[in-house]
């Protein structure tokens, strides 16, 4: 039995432990729970707001009451306090004379006591107005019709929970029983399914292999495409940023109440100790944000430029580098890269792990001096290795190409862009 | 009693194949009963393997079951052919592997499948190494 369904996974190389179909059913049944809670969510929306709303716009009749008394209902809450406007009002209805406390059909609570009020001026005790009358139900009468629409955002959450819950399910049910293949090929599509030996199917040309669409859509100056950086620095620059902010605002509030304490003469040695590693990491952060800053601020832009994409191996490329920026260089370099990239998850955190497999130097100069008012150009040659494997890509795992430029520069930080390029498979026949 | 087993075979002698190339071969049963059998799935497929999580495609797949009309004779080799795509090919780097395989899944009615798979090569990328230290 403990063989047959093995509730933890443990991945041994290239062979996994665990229970498919204890996954699949305990999927099943989370899906299930969800899709379920959902529909239960919907029904409370529907009977307690939107049906209710419904009837007393299309289907209760007008009518009129006196008015005889008024108030502010409230729920006491914890700290807060949640109210509603109730007025007291007298109708007759086939002979029979009706006192009941009502406003609209919801009867819900909210917070703010004043608007609550502001209603209630609305209505003198003694005077006649009209009200809207249940034709099944003369003891439910409302003095206000319409749709309250934030009530419709309820709908939100149980819907998701319906649509998450419901396509699990499916999903779970299409997959229960089915082999890994079966479901892989499922999943691929139902046209795909028994392929063999029948003709005039449309595939994928180059499945796996990314598209790169973005690499080809801007035309260079000086050769045929200019490539995308990978990552833009004022990016980089704007996420240090943010985590600076973030962290030096936790700082801040932990060095006041340390520092608090202190001064009270309260010392809790255990929170200075953290206030002061805190304090480490926010200087820490600081260096990084001022590097960062450098490096944006200080190096102009990089571009590169090819004479054609995608590659193939065994071909040769020309590139064009465009570095501006008033900056002494030790050295500029560009290197052709093959970087393998691998997903996985350990318990519930996802890691990432990339190992370089080619970096061959494509370009180098050293000592160099770029002036403010023109940016330091030069082109050069890249081959694609012959034996180089394509570009690939699948839900877990990547092997992707780039070209990068290294950047030393005196009496600042190095740098660093890269350059995605995409490396398709060498054409068949060739 | 033999324990009932399935075999492979893929035609040509290195089992290695160029994309667009047709891969073909056939595979056979032993001290199997036809009666055992609920479904036979045929698939040519690639997967992962190494430090990332696994990732499996199949390229081509087929479910024979009792009810179709070219149901295996158990006593002859069955058929097949695929034509091979253009990627992604055989890969064997430091922490991600790319294999493909003909796997043959026989689905009895009670008890476990049994599985047989061959490896093949598509492509001639050659072993990758690490460039770091």
């Amino acid at each position: 039995m403990a063989r047959n369904f093995r509730v933890y996974l443990k991945k041994r190389g290239s062979r996994r432990t665990g229970s498919p179909a204890l996954g699949i059913i305990g999927e099943a049944v989370f899906f299930s729970l969800l899709f379920l809670a959902g529909c239960v969510g919907l029904v409370c929306v529907f009977a307690w707001f939107i049906i209710p709303e419904w009837r007393a716009n299309h289907e209760f009749i007008r009518h009129a009451c006196r008015v005889l008394d008024k108030r502010v209902a409230e729920i006491p809450d914890g700290d807060s306090t949640t109210y509603r406007p109730e007025i007291q009002i007298e109708y007759e209805v086939g002979g029979e004379t009706f006192h009941i406390w009502t406003y609209d059909i919801c009867g819900t609570y909210s917070s703010g006591r004043v608007d609550k009020e502001a209603v209630l001026e609305n209505f003198q005790v003694g005077k006649v107005y009209p009200c809207w009358y249940d034709p099944a139900n003369p003891s439910k009468a409302v003095l206000v019709r319409g749709y309250s629409w934030l009530l419709w955002l309820f709908l939100i959450l149980p819907i998701s929970f319906v649509l998450i819950g419901g396509g699990g399910l499916i999903h779970a049910v299409l997959h229960l029983g089915k082999s890994a293949e079966r479901s892989a090929a499922t999943t691929k599509g139902p046209l795909q399914l028994e392929l063999f030996e029948r003709e005039g199917r449309k595939k994928t040309e180059l499945p796996k292999v990314p598209t790169g669409a973005d690499m080809t859509n801007s035309p260079g100056t000086k050769l045929a495409y200019r490539l995308p950086i990978g990552t833009a620095p004022a990016w980089v620059l704007f996420s240090i940023a943010m985590a600076s902010l973030i962290l030096t605002i936790v700082w801040a509030v932990f060095m006041v109440v340390v520092i608090g304490g202190h001064l009270k003469g309260n010392v809790d040695w255990t929170a200075s100790f953290f206030a002061f590693v805190l304090t480490t990491v926010v200087l820490g952060m600081f260096v990084l944000l001022i590097r960062q800053l450098l490096i944006t601020a200080g190096i102009g832009p990089t571009n590169l430029e090819i004479s054609d994409h995608p590659l193939y191996p065994g071909s040769t490329y020309r590139v064009f580098l465009s570095q501006s920026g008033k900056q002494t260089m030790k050295r500029l370099s560009v290197l052709l890269m093959c970087e393998e990239v691998a997903r996985y998850r350990q318990g519930t955190d996802t890691r990432t792990e990339k190992r370089k497999v080619c970096e061959e130097n494509v370009f180098e100069k050293e000592n160099l001096e770029i002036g403010g008012s023109a940016p330091y150009e030069t082109d050069c040659d890249v081959v694609i290795p012959h034996a180089a494997m394509h570009s690939f890509k699948s839900d877990h795992n990547e092997v992707n190409w780039s070209l990068v430029v290294f950047g030393d520069v005196d009496r600042r930080s190095n740098y660093k862009r890269t350059f995605p390029v995409i490396v398709h498979p060498k054409p068949t026949g060739n | 009693m033999t324990e009932p087993r399935a075999f492979i075979r893929v035609d040509g002698t290195d089992r290695a194949f160029s994309p667009g190339e047709t891969l073909s071969g056939e595979y056979r049963f032993e001290s199997l009963s036809p009666e055992s059998v609920k479904a036979i799935e045929v698939s040519i497929l690639w997967c992962t393997q190494g430090k990332g999580d696994e990732d499996m495609e199949v390229h081509d797949f087929r479910r024979l079951s009792p009810d179709d009309s070219d149901w295996v004779d158990f006593e002859h080799p069955k058929y097949f052919n695929t034509t091979l795509p253009s990627s992604p090919l055989s890969y064997d780097g430091v922490i991600l592997k790319i294999r493909w395989y003909v796997r043959v899944r026989v689905i009895l009615k009670r008890g476990k499948d049994i599985v047989v798979e061959t490896p093949f090569t598509l492509g001639d990328v050659p072993t990758a190494k690490s460039v770091e230290l």
